[in-house]
């Protein structure tokens, strides 16, 4: 299958995801990633996250992808907890839940974690569907649809251009290390932590031999910095994307949903912890139904 | 026939070094010709094509002497923004010269710097994606592609931008035999349709030989020799003295003629077809 | 004579991340005495080739056998002080501070004793011609044609048998092109080392290399000495590869007797003097 690179992975060539318009796409991740600080209730959040998986799907993403970021998750999942529960202190006004090694788990700041951490992950999530969906291309297409100022747009892709030279050179850095039997294993995390601000000198050499050349391209090719005051100037690409009623009719489901969640948050008082049936679900385990 | 390029009593030396880059050059490119700049590393190939196009002096420190015109004007006079409309330049290392996310956004950059509509944009697309065929890479981001594939979305957006004089600098060191063929074959193009001046410092001499109609030595910041490439490598011995190392045909009829195999009064071949008939011709004269 | 190889690559297949096939089934063998070009088109898999050859790519299917060892299963410091491999652009692989510390950066990741350290630093620094008073310098900001001589010892110092140039003659003018071959070839004959180069220029090839192996579209398409390999015009084309000048003038004039092998122009006017005698 004919795969066409994203910034985090590979989405196939032939993708529904292709009919939205970019805009449609950047403005679903900035307006759903403000849902999990409006919503408490867990179950919500995990809802969100679902609906995550099945764009990703339905973008025809490779999930198998997905698979590394399963030690991240479960690991800030298991910081987080730790730090509300062993490195929580000593509270004795709040119900103990059980004992491990003798520190005791509350019940609230378990309930805190859990909080927490389904409000993070689907951040995570939408954050990882937008990166394995979207090319930097997608990103400018939207800033530009968008009005922002050729500047602005210029100045971000050339910084995500720089990105992608860094990876680059990085990987090449890293493979002329092993070239010279660096072998990254059972080293102490010092030893790594060091290794890592060795490889500052290359990188730092490749994009400082590069900048002058970088420049001179850039006004070899008639390009005046002009600051944020904007010379008329066609817009090529943008031509290319058509922005259709099927995305208007998606960017007002999208603000309506957020509206939608504000009033049933603030208006109607739901979404909350208190209500959800996570804690209900959390008191019967770890409280015994003892409130 | 019009004058694209002239230096005269130029001279160019950078602000951190002693020796100057550039000595006294005097040269005339007529406009529509083809002409090789040859010479070693550091002798100076690079600062005179950035002379040509006025990123020496506006993007160093140095100090300038005599004078640079493009067309009839004087480089320092031209606004840049107008100037890189007239001297396209292709850097040596098409990596550094990417500033956009996709191959399609890199071609298209200078021509919406120089405020073209989009529909004269889409038919400038149309002339130059076939033209040196980077179709099937237009969305894709420009670091990503082959060596060869970049110097030629360099070329293209360069050309793009359709400047009557072109300035390509090594513009095939990253190249496959084939590839390198091809970039002169789209050069060739542009000459033969399109009459554009083209200026092309190289350090592989096998392609641009039966190209070039001028050829120019440089050599420690001075242009020791400028002459019709015919008369030029005439004159191997002396290049051969300057580092400059000829084609394999060219050096081999050379020598021919140095052991006096070779009538002096037949020119030199310069591609592997001439050297072949005229190897034929001197096979039959032999009999 | 058939001597034991040294490297034998077998049916190595390559599979990028994006599932691109990168190297289709190849094969090959590197032997004592052996000065190879890997040559084909851009993208033809040379690189990705020769990055198999010292394990820093692992096989997607087949094996590399270095000295006895597979590379799958080899630790890099093994492989390393056998197999060296020299980037194209020096500034990928000077990461330390001063030119000693660099040169001594892969045998320190050996961890070879400090006198031994000491040993092999001189030694690869006088073998590039690397006098002391450069150890002290940053690599950084030295000019690009010492950068070089810098990464190339310290792959020297690793005194790995076979050794790897990607694309040594790059960005260099001729005569910078031929002091490199010059070295590499010196290397090859005093120091015994196995050279295998990766490269465009023909005429080197031509010039230095005494075997070929082509490479088109990650498949293996010819292996053998230079001359036999560039009076194939027909095979080289399939991977856009032609070869160099002088080549195809004797098989443009093969009728007249020149031998379509012919590699170098004193070879010509050899052949043409003998010719018209």
């Amino acid at each position: 299958m004919k795969m066409n690179k994203t910034i985090l992975g590979y989405v196939p060539e032939e993708s529904p995801l292709y009919r939205i318009h970019p805009f449609v796409r950047v403005f679903f991740l900035l307006v759903v990633s403000l849902f999990p600080m409006l919503i408490n209730a867990p179950e919500w959040n995990l809802a969100i996250i679902v609906l995550a998986i099945f764009l990703l799907k339905y973008s025809r993403v490779n999930l198998s992808t997905l698979k590394i970021y399963v030690p991240v998750s479960l690991s800030m999942g298991f910081l987080i907890l730790l730090s509300h529960t062993v490195l929580g202190g000593i509270h004795p006004e709040f119900y103990v839940s059980f004992k491990l090694f003798g520190f005791p788990f509350y019940y609230e700041r378990i309930v805190a974690a859990v909080d927490v951490y389904t409000r993070v992950l689907p951040m995570i999530f939408l954050t990882v569907l937008f990166l394995s969906t979207s090319r930097e291309r997608d990103m400018l297409v939207a800033m530009r649809w968008a009005h922002v100022p050729f500047v602005v747009t210029y100045l971000v892709a050339m910084a995500l251009r720089s990105v992608g030279m860094v990876i680059e050179d990085f990987s090449i850095v890293r493979q002329a290390e092993k070239a010279r039997g660096f072998d990254p294993q059972g080293k102490s995390i010092a030893y790594k932590l060091r290794q890592f601000v060795m490889y500052i000198i290359p990188l730092f050499a490749l994009a400082l031999r590069r900048s002058d050349e970088f420049a001179n391209a850039i006004v070899a090719r008639g390009y005046s910095f002009t600051g944020l005051r904007e010379v008329k100037r066609p817009d090529y690409i943008l031509t290319q994307y058509r922005f259709r009623v099927r995305d208007g009719l998606l960017v007002a489901i999208i603000s309506l949903s957020l509206v939608g969640v504000l009033i049933i948050r603030f208006g109607l008082g739901g979404l909350t912890l208190e209500g959800s049936l996570t804690l209900q679900w959390l008191e019967l385990w770890l409280k015994g139904g003892a409130a | 026939m019009s004058i694209a390029m002239r230096f005269e009593d130029y001279s160019w030396r950078y602000s951190r070094t002693s020796e100057p880059a550039l000595k006294n050059v005097n040269l005339e490119i007529a406009a529509g010709a083809v002409v090789g700049i040859i010479g070693p590393n550091g002798s100076g190939k690079t600062s005179l094509a950035y002379s040509m196009n006025g990123l020496i002096p506006n993007q160093y420190n140095g100090i300038r002497t005599g004078a640079v015109y493009v067309l009839g004007k004087e480089v320092t006079t031209i606004p840049q923004a107008q100037l890189c409309q007239q001297v396209g330049l292709v850097f040596s290392d098409p990596e550094a010269q990417f500033t956009a996310m996709t191959v399609e956004d890199e071609v298209i950059f200078g021509m919406e710097n120089m405020g073209l509509t989009i529909a004269q944009i889409k038919q400038r697309l149309d002339w130059v994606v076939p033209l040196t065929e980077i179709e099937p890479l237009m969305d894709k981001p420009p670091y990503e592609v082959s060596g060869g594939q970049k110097q030629r979305v360099a070329l293209a957006s360069v050309l793009g931008m359709r400047p009557p004089i072109m300035v390509l600098d090594e513009p095939t060191s990253m190249l496959d035999p084939m590839g390198r063929q091809r970039v002169f074959e789209v050069l060739g193009k542009l000459k033969r349709e399109y009459q554009s001046t083209i200026i092309v410092v190289e350090h592989s001499l096998e392609n641009l030989v039966p190209l070039a109609d001028l050829m120019i030595l440089v050599y420690h910041g001075e242009v020791l020799l400028v002459a019709e490439t015919e008369p030029f490598f005439e004159q191997l011995g002396y290049l051969m003295k300057h580092d400059v190392f000829p084609p394999g045909v060219l050096e081999f009829f050379y020598q021919l003629k140095v052991a006096g195999h070779y009538p002096a009064a037949w020119p030199l071949p310069q591609s592997v077809a001439a050297g072949a008939a005229r190897l034929r011709a001197l096979f039959e004269e032999k009999k | 004579m058939k001597t034991t190889p040294y490297l034998s690559v077998e049916n190595l297949s390559y599979r990028y991340p994006d599932g691109t096939l990168a190297l289709r089934e190849l094969s090959f063998e590197l032997a004592e005495g052996d000065f190879v070009a890997l040559i084909g088109q851009n993208g033809s898999g040379k690189t990705t080739a020769s990055k198999c050859l010292n394990g820093l790519f692992k096989p997607t299917e087949g094996r590399v056998i270095v000295d006895g060892l597979d590379t799958r299963t080899t630790s890099i410091t093994k492989m390393v002080v056998r197999v060296g491999y020299v980037f194209q652009n020096p500034d990928h692989q000077l990461f330390n501070s001063n030119v000693w510390d660099e040169i001594a950066y892969g045998p320190r990741n050996i961890q070879f004793s400090e006198e031994e350290v000491t040993e092999r630093v001189e030694e690869a620094a006088k073998v590039v011609g690397l006098n002391a008073s450069y150890f002290t310098e940053h690599p950084f900001f030295l000019p690009k044609g010492l950068r070089q001589r810098v990464a190339i010892a310290s792959i020297l110092a690793l005194r790995p048998k076979v050794i790897i140039v990607d694309e040594p003659t790059t960005g260099q003018d001729v005569k910078q092109s031929l002091e490199i071959m010059d070295f590499l070839t010196y290397l090859h004959q005093e120091r015994g080392h196995i050279i295998v180069i990766i490269t465009h220029d023909m005429p080197i090839v031509s010039r230095y290399a005494k075997r070929i192996v082509l490479l088109g579209q990650g498949r293996k398409l010819a292996d053998g000495p230079t001359s036999e390999v560039f009076a194939q015009p027909q095979i080289l084309a399939e991977t856009f590869v032609a070869p160099p000048q002088i080549t195809q003038l004797a098989q443009a004039t093969a009728e007249l007797g020149f031998d379509p092998g012919t590699l170098r122009v004193n070879e010509l006017l050899t052949q043409f003097e003998g010719l018209v005698a």
